[in-house]
């Protein structure tokens, strides 16, 4: 017990930091000609980052600290890891994008490590303090960076919408969360979870009641989730491509990640409070991003609303769970997994767009048409990752899926059947869309006159290339050998144990 | 009745005769696929291959006939094709093979016989047609699926030729296809037949189901053993596959292909529509003779009245056709009812005896008629006339074969026609008797008329006819010479090897034969048959009577219903055909774009609809609208900065209290 | 031989993507080798078929031969689990034979836009679909399978798809046909495999009752044996219906079947060959594998609703023919009718009948994909489908003709070809179906289907006329049409000779097939209901 630091266990976070104040100082020194360097050193942190991740992974011991509020056990180590590579990935897109606009690139970096680090923190987070700290400083650096193209109104009103949201969200969250700690007297999960259905709490209800609400609330606002989503498709659209990708994959999931550990670890007592509202989140989700995604023109908001429904679909396992009783171990496997799968392909399919953008010279559907007749490589990735997104088989995205109509039907009971159904029936709607995009890559005639700003003869950079690379081999590997992702679920089974 | 399957006989194996009988049928199949690939560089346009095939199947046909006259041979030889599943404890079983006995030896002669012929009668009559080789290749298709069918040895390999002599008949009537009325003929038959075949399909899934196999052998023991699964459907069953017979064998009212079936080449009309295929149908029912006999008696009586209809109805039409090959059409119909009906009396061998008869003077009648038609280039009675100068061979072979198709002693037609009324009146059929003395009449009248219209008096055609090719009389004087002769094999009281022929069967078919005369129906056969022909003599021997006086004769009610056939085939068009063809199928079709994929594109329709209203109407605006708020002015408004302070933001924010009441509302709710 | 007995099954089904990968990495210009390898690797996928075959052992037709069973995702317990018995031999030879043969017809056959390298890659990863599929012991896997065939044939059907543009009912603006059908098959399959999907997860979560969870389809059908109340009652009843979507769609039965006629007019020949000859029995093989034997009590339930919609399926089908102007959309109704026939044959749920399936699957394999390749060869020529302005094709393409009539006679079910057994079978076993069917139901669905066979007459004879005979129309006179060449003779010789075969000699089918069928029936629904002699 007591305070003495593991720094073993911190030293992804401990070398992160370094990154980042090495990334400040050396963007000081460096002329604008040589600020490139500011990114390599980015991703070389951030790569090295990983290495403590491995060898703890293999030492596999559970270390905690600050009187457990801070434990890194197997669960944390794959979401760092997961964030860790989303992060990567998200790195690798930057490096040319950035550097096209030639301003504040030191500061772009230093802005997203901060993020990294912020997620990095919330994953080993077992009290409502540092979850707070973790979550808040993986948020904040977000406001500037979606509006960094600052010469853009869009990217400004991008910002400045997600900053108030932002702000707002978070002040509910933490009104929702000083409720929990005066209802229970505790910060720690495993207090607060022992604490429930004792006499305290017996008189506050509606306040429990408010205090929970308010708390999902701010993480339905995180996540993305319907009805608190209304932000998220202006600020993908407005946002620099990369930061769009990093808000739909580490953003998002580091709200999960909160979300979810609070609810289980935390409230699992007041799931009756909870699980309702999560049902309903996860429904209006699938239904409204899906339907409102069928009328999207531009493929960055199509995105940003088939993200929304992916949340509803991630949502799915635990809210079934929840409301049907059931063990809460399976959908949180579920759940963990259907994020691993769902950050791969949604970084691949914003690296497509990307590389695309750049050959089309627009974020419309329509000018995308016989992108495959001129660029066949980049034409099957987009497949790759759309059909994947679709969910169908073989690639990652079925199983992703299976596994929450898996934990669904686990659950059982009229109120997940019914779940369960309108899973199945958005799914259809999903691929409509998801193929339409495809339809104008592959089944269109190229337009005739080319448009504008089109660069047909564009190249990704390298490291683009190496992001789509990484993903599309995952997405299929995973897809043809699934055990590979389900690892994940299996590592999540340790909260249920611990 | 007599019980079946008395010990009488005993008959031989047959050999090795019967064990390679199966070469019968494999041969003409061989000579059309060499006809098909080397059809085109024959000197005869492949005619040799077809020809060369039958003769050899003629002798063998032969070599068969006397082995069953000598010694009585019942043989079933039959190869595994299939296992198809259990039926009880029974495995059900496909099987192909060859039964070789009374009955298909007999057929084999017959058929083989008028093949032979008609095949050497057409290298004359085709010389110089569009396509020789076709011709030729699907004559062979016929005459194997043909043999195929007479010596199934089970319903399976039955229904497999029954369907083949179908096919060929489609090909040969329709040969000349680039006429649309000859495809549809074509297309007439295979229809009609195809309907009579739900019943044979059914009668044998029937059967094939309730007794575990196939075999006729089989069925007849059972039939013979009263087995109790069987007697529940054995009428059904019997029905059902006499059903599929009336459709080949022309019965009323499933008649209406075969005058239309005229369209084809005549010796196609010899061959298939008069003496071979068209009995096919008489075949069935006699083959199933053990079955109808005694446990499916009740179908016998509709086989008995199908076919007395048959006999008197059709034969009525053929008086008023002008086209000479229609009237040997409706003949045939007519001549095929009195093989029905005889059958269904219960006389096994007089409704076989008169197939026997019928195939050689029917297809004598008809080469001849092709003979005609060759010379004067014209199907139309009105067209011909006084040719018995002209083509003096033709005329007295023509003569012979009205005489026999008239019942005239002592010519083929006399002695079977004798021997069927002699069975109705024995078996008590005495109406049907009558009919059939009174068709008898009709039969000799129209016969003659034909005669008379197209030997006798002026010629009214073009050109100056002469007589045919020896390729093509030589088979006129040979069918003459059966037409003549075929009859003595069966004398009552003096020779009935045709009688005892025929009986021989694995299961043994005994109908006490009317044998010794029946005088009365004797006489009065003959009568009518003279009757008829003083009638036509009178009538149409032109010396006599002017056109317009025959003209007169035109009974009114009876003449136009006549005329159009019985208002049959305008029932079967205006009534089936064109409703399913028009209206029924364009109504489906309707259902499909409009209804169901009305539906399907609906559903999609509906989802673009809630898709542009969750995203038009809630997602961007709702919250403006449901505040009241100044969306107006913010959408009208240029610049995104302008947009921007409009209060949008604001909007949304009150979206997140409205979201977060949303919640609470669930909440309240689920609690 | 070990060794084949290991990896036979498995290289079958994978060797045909792995060519498709070995395509990939050559440049598309060259042509040439792109075409030999393709034939390369289909002709060896049909050689190792051939091998299973002479290796497999049909005196125990009724066991899975060539098994393998390997952890595949071991969380959920889904296996590799692969294996062939007489009900999936003769379809797992079926498409290698059709796969080889379209891509011998493609040799001088490219529909535009020319790009044979991603049209046999496709092609090739169909293959491997449809062949996994036939082979699949695990309820995962063959999930798996079963949808790895929807992205080729979208392509297929989009990219080389018919490029008119018509309006379609309901929408606002026309769109080209190929767009519309392309996503309508799409939408169809998924919309029928989600709701099957949940239908097998159920199962599987109801297997954990008695023993460890599994999605293994022997072990499954074990259950259903030892077991019976397990998947009895309501619970089998809808787990039954949510794979009868999936199925049903596939076949398709009735109402289900819109998007076949679609899917079939827009889709290039070779296209359409598979959709007919091989996609559409996955459904009904499904049915065969999955659906009875581990839903028996439920099965029994469904099987006259099956029933009526099979029959509705053969007269709708074929009225609807009797209403096309366009050959290849009355080709496609057809294939509702003949499907109709082969569901009749499965509702009976007798042994029979399930022969009459099987043999009725390849039969229609055989005869429907040939009719598709006369289609595509005939507008290949005529470039219109139309057949009001076809005719006189008889005299214009002699052999071209002659087989197109071959065909049409097979099609509607002529004895002494492929096509008769199937239909007479299923007649067969619908007269006398398992014990607790109706009667009623049945004997009227025979009734109804005998009566079908008359309009599967007429619609073909009627198409013959419309297209082979009468004169041709005057606007082909100054144009001169090739009859076939060496390369469709090629493709098609085999599928004539293999018709007729099958007509004279179903044992090659039965062989294989009636032992493992009776197998399943006894343990399904007890031994064969058919009264026999004694019985009514």
């Amino acid at each position: 017990m007591g305070f003495e630091i593991d720094y073993l266990a911190l030293a992804p976070e401990l070398i992160l930091v370094g990154t980042i104040i090495a990334v400040l100082l050396l963007d000081l020194v460096l002329p604008r000609s040589a600020k490139y360097l500011t990114a390599i050193l980015a991703v070389l942190g951030v790569s090295l980052s990983a290495l403590p991740l491995l060898i703890m992974a293999v030492d596999g011991t559970t270390r905690s600290m600050f009187d457990d509020s801070y434990v890194v056990d197997i669960f944390a180590l794959v979401l760092k890891g997961l964030f860790i590579v989303a992060g990567y990935l998200v790195l690798l897109m930057s490096v040319a994008y950035i550097e096209g606009d030639r301003y504040y690139q030191g500061e772009y970096y230093f802005l997203i490590l901060c993020s990294l680090l912020g997620s990095l923190v919330m994953a080993s987070s077992r009290d409502l303090i540092v979850l707070f700290i973790g979550l808040e400083l993986t948020t904040a650096p977000l406001f500037m960076l979606a509006g960094w193209r600052k010469g853009d109104l869009k990217s400004n009103e991008a910002s400045l919408k997600y900053y108030i949201l932002g702000v707002l969200s978070t002040a509910l969250m933490v009104y929702g969360m000083s409720l929990i700690y005066g209802l229970t007297g505790e910060v720690s999960f495993a207090g607060i979870a022992a604490a429930g259905g004792s006499p305290s709490i017996e008189g506050g209800e509606t306040a429990l009641g408010l205090a929970i609400l308010l708390i999902m609330v701010g993480f339905g606002f995180k996540v993305s989730a319907v009805p608190f989503h209304a932000w998220a498709p202006d600020t993908y659209e407005g946002a620099p491509t990369p930061v769009t990708a990093y808000l739909s994959v580490n953003s998002k999931a580091a709200g999960f990640v909160g979300m979810l550990v609070i609810l289980y670890l935390a409230l699992p007592w007041a799931s009756d409070y909870w699980a309702p509202a999560l049902w309903i989140m996860a429904a209006a989700s699938m239904t409204v991003g899906n339907l409102a995604a069928l009328r999207q023109s531009n493929i960055v908001r199509l995105l940003a609303y088939s993200s929304i429904a992916q949340a509803g679909f991630m949502l799915v396992p635990f809210a079934a769970a929840a409301v049907a009783g059931a063990d809460l171990a399976e959908a949180f496997s579920a759940t963990v997994i259907y994020l691993v799968i769902y950050s791969i392909m949604n970084l691949g399919a914003f690296a497509v767009v990307i590389a695309g953008a750049r050959k089309t010279g627009t974020g419309e559907i329509d000018g995308w048409a016989g992108l495959g007749t001129y660029d066949g490589r980049l034409g099957v990735l987009a497949a790759v990752f759309f059909f994947s997104l679709a969910g169908i088989p073989p690639l990652a995205g079925w199983f992703a899926k299976f596994v929450m109509f898996r934990s669904v039907m686990t659950a059982g009971g009229t109120s997940t059947v019914i779940l369960a159904v309108i899973a199945a029936v958005n799914s259809v709607i999903a691929l409509y869309y998801y193929a339409r995009v495809i339809k104008a890559i592959w089944l269109d005639e190229a337009p005739a006159q080319v448009h504008a700003d089109a660069d047909r003869a564009h190249v990704p950079a390298g490291s683009l290339r190496l992001a789509l690379l990484i993903t599309s081999a995952l997405t299929v590997l995973v897809g043809v050998y699934p055990t590979l992702a389900s690892v994940f679920g299996d590592a999540s089974r340790v909260l249920a144990a611990g | 009745m007599a019980s079946v399957g008395e010990e009488a006989h005993v008959l031989s194996d047959g050999g090795a005769l019967a064990q390679y009988a199966g070469i019968l049928m494999v041969l003409p199949f061989l000579a059309m696929l060499l006809i098909i690939f080397l059809g085109k560089r024959m000197r005869y346009d492949g005619a040799e291959f077809a020809i060369g095939a039958m003769a050899i199947n003629w002798l063998y046909a032969v070599a068969l006939f006397v082995l069953n006259i000598t010694q009585g041979v019942a043989r079933d030889v039959q190869y595994e094709i299939g296992r198809i599943g259990m039926v009880g404890e029974h495995e059900l079983v496909f099987e192909l093979g060859w039964v070789v006995d009374g009955l298909s030896t007999m057929m084999f002669v017959v058929v083989t016989t008028v093949s032979l012929l008609v095949f050497i009668y057409a290298v004359g009559y085709m010389k110089g047609d569009v396509r020789v080789p076709n011709f030729f290749a699907n004559l062979s298709l016929f005459a194997g699926s043909m043999l195929v069918l007479v010596a199934a040895p089970n319903l399976i390999q039955l229904i497999i030729g029954w369907e083949g002599v179908g096919v060929a008949s489609y090909l040969l009537i329709g040969h000349y296809w680039e006429k649309h009325e000859n495809s549809s003929a074509a297309m007439k038959a295979f229809y009609v037949n195809r309907t009579a075949d739900v019943g044979l399909t059914l009668g044998t899934v029937i059967l094939g189901i309730t007794l575990g196999t196939f075999r006729f052998t089989e069925i007849f023991e059972a039939a013979e053993a009263h087995l109790p699964a069987l007697t529940g459907v054995a009428v059904a069953a019997g029905l059902l596959i006499f059903f599929g017979a009336m459709g080949k064998s022309a019965q009323f009212p499933l008649h209406v292909w075969l005058p239309d079936a005229m369209a084809g080449p005549t010796p196609v009309s010899a061959l298939m529509h008069a003496a071979t295929m068209v009995t096919a149908g008489v075949y069935l029912v006699a083959r199933m003779f053990p079955f109808y006999e005694d446990i499916a008696a009740e179908a016998r009586t509709w086989i008995l009245w199908i076919g007395a209809i048959t006999l008197f109805v059709t034969g009525l039409l053929a008086l008023v056709q002008n086209d000479i090959k229609r009237v040997l059409a409706y003949s045939t119909v007519s001549q095929l009812g009195y093989m029905m009906a005889a059958l269904g009396a219960g006389g096994y061998t007089a409704g076989l005896f008169h197939l026997w008869t019928h195939a050689f003077f029917k297809a004598l009648l008809f080469l001849g008629a092709g003979s005609v038609i060759h010379a004067v280039h014209s199907n139309y009675m009105s067209d011909m006339g006084g040719l018995r100068k002209s083509m003096p061979t033709t005329y007295r072979t023509f003569v012979l074969g009205a005489l026999a198709l008239a019942g005239i002693p002592p010519l083929a037609g006399f002695f079977s026609k004798d021997e069927i009324l002699a069975t109705f009146s024995h078996e008590g059929a005495t109406l049907v008797m009558w009919l059939g003395i009174v068709a008898a009449f009709v039969t000799a009248f129209y016969t003659f008329r034909m005669v008379f219209l197209t030997f006798h008096g002026p010629y009214r055609g073009h050109g100056h006819p002469h007589e045919s090719p020896r390729v093509m009389t030589v088979p006129l004087i040979a069918l003459a010479v059966g037409a003549v002769a075929a009859g003595w094999v069966n004398i009552p009281g003096v020779f009935t090897g045709f009688h005892h022929w025929v009986e021989n069967r694995s299961v043994f078919v005994a109908q006490e034969a009317a044998t010794g005369f029946d005088l009365a129906a004797l006489i009065s056969g003959v009568i009518a048959g003279l009757a008829g022909i003083l009638l036509a003599y009178l009538v149409f021997y032109p010396e006599r009577k002017s056109q317009a006086e025959r003209d007169r004769l035109e009974i009114p009610v009876l003449y136009p219903l006549l005329r159009r056939k019985y208002f049959l085939d305008d029932l079967y068009w205006y009534g089936v055909a064109s409703p399913l063809k028009g209206p029924i199928a364009r109504g489906v079709d309707w259902i499909n774009t409009y209804v169901i994929d009305g539906i399907v594109n609906g559903v999609a329709g509906v989802s673009f609809f809630l898709g542009q209203f969750v995203y038009k109407g809630l997602d961007q605006r709702g919250i403006d609208g449901l505040i009241g708020g100044v969306s107006a002015a913010a959408d009208a408004a240029g610049s995104s900065l302008r947009r921007l302070q409009s209060g949008r933001v604001q909007h949304y924010a009150t979206g997140f209290v409205l979201g977060t009441l949303i919640l609470v509302a669930a909440i309240a709710f689920f609690r | 031989m070990e060794l084949f007995d290991q990896w036979g099954l498995t290289l079958v089904i994978f060797l045909p993507i792995l060519g498709g990968l070995l395509l990939a990495a050559i440049p598309r210009s060259q042509e040439e080798t792109i075409k030999r390898l393709g034939l390369l690797v289909t002709a060896g996928t049909f050689l190792l078929s051939l091998g299973l075959l002479v290796g497999f052992d049909f005196g125990s037709a009724s066991e899975f031969q060539y098994e393998v069973n390997a952890p595949w995702i071991t969380a959920i317990n889904a296996n590799y689990h692969v294996g062939i018995d007489g009900i999936s031999l003769p379809l797992l030879i079926l498409s290698t034979f059709i796969t080889l043969l379209c891509v011998v017809y493609s040799w001088n056959h490219w529909e535009e836009p020319r790009n044979p390298k991603a049209f046999l890659i496709l092609m090739l990863i169909l293959e491997t679909g449809m062949n996994g599929t036939f082979a699949a012991l695990d309820l995962v896997l063959f999930f798996i399978f079963f949808e790895i065939v929807l992205l080729p044939m979208y392509f297929m059907i989009g990219i080389w798809g018919d490029k008119t543009v018509r309006k379609i009912p309901g929408f606002a603006r026309e769109t080209e046909t190929r767009l519309y059908a392309a996503i309508k098959f799409f939408l169809f399959t998924l919309f029928g495999s989600a709701f099957m999907l949940l239908g097998f997860l159920a199962l599987y979560f109801r297997s954990g009752v008695s023993q460890a969870r599994t999605f293994d389809i022997p072990e499954l059908i074990g259950i259903a044996s030892n077991t019976p109340e397990l998947f009895a009652g309501q619970f089998g009843w809808l787990v039954f219906g949510a794979m009868f979507l999936g199925f049903a769609v596939k076949v398709p039965m009735w109402p289900l079947h819109t998007w076949l006629p679609d899917a079939h007019t827009a889709a290039p020949t070779v296209g359409s060959v598979l959709l007919a000859a091989i996609m559409l029995k996955l459904g009904s093989y499904g049915f065969i594998r999955i659906a009875l034997p581990v839903l028996p009590e439920a099965a029994r339930d469904w099987a006259p609703a099956i029933a009526i919609l099979a029959v509705i399926g053969i007269i709708y089908g074929s009225l609807a023919c009797l209403a096309q102007t366009d050959m290849k959309r009355l080709i496609a109704f057809s294939s509702v009718g003949h499907m109709g026939f082969v569901m009749l044959g499965i509702a009976s749920l007798t042994d029979i009948g399930i022969n009459a399936a099987i043999i009725g699957m390849v039969a229609h394999g055989l005869i429907t994909g040939l009719l598709f390749f006369l289609a595509g060869s005939m507008s290949h020529r005529y470039h219109t489908r139309e057949m009001g302005r076809l005719g006189g094709n008889m005299k214009l393409m002699p052999i071209l003709g002659g087989i197109l009539a071959f065909t049409a006679f097979a099609s509607l079910g002529l004895p002494g070809l492929a096509g008769f057994w199937g239909e007479f079978m299923s007649l067969l076993g619908a007269y006398n179906p398992a014990s607790g069917l109706s009667l009623t139901v049945f004997r009227t669905a025979m009734v109804l289907g005998a009566i079908g066979t008359v309009l599967t007459a007429g619609y073909m004879l009627w198409m013959l006329q419309k297209v082979n005979l009468g004169e041709p129309k005057a606007e082909w006179n100054d144009h001169h049409f090739h009859d076939v060449d060496r390369f469709e003779l090629a493709a098609w010789v085999p599928i004539i000779i293999l018709i007729v075969i099958i007509g004279l000699y179903p044992r090659i089918v039965f062989a294989a097939s009636t032992d493992a069928v009776i197998e399943l029936v006894g343990n399904a629904f007890g031994s064969s209901p058919t009264a026999g002699l004694g019985g009514g």
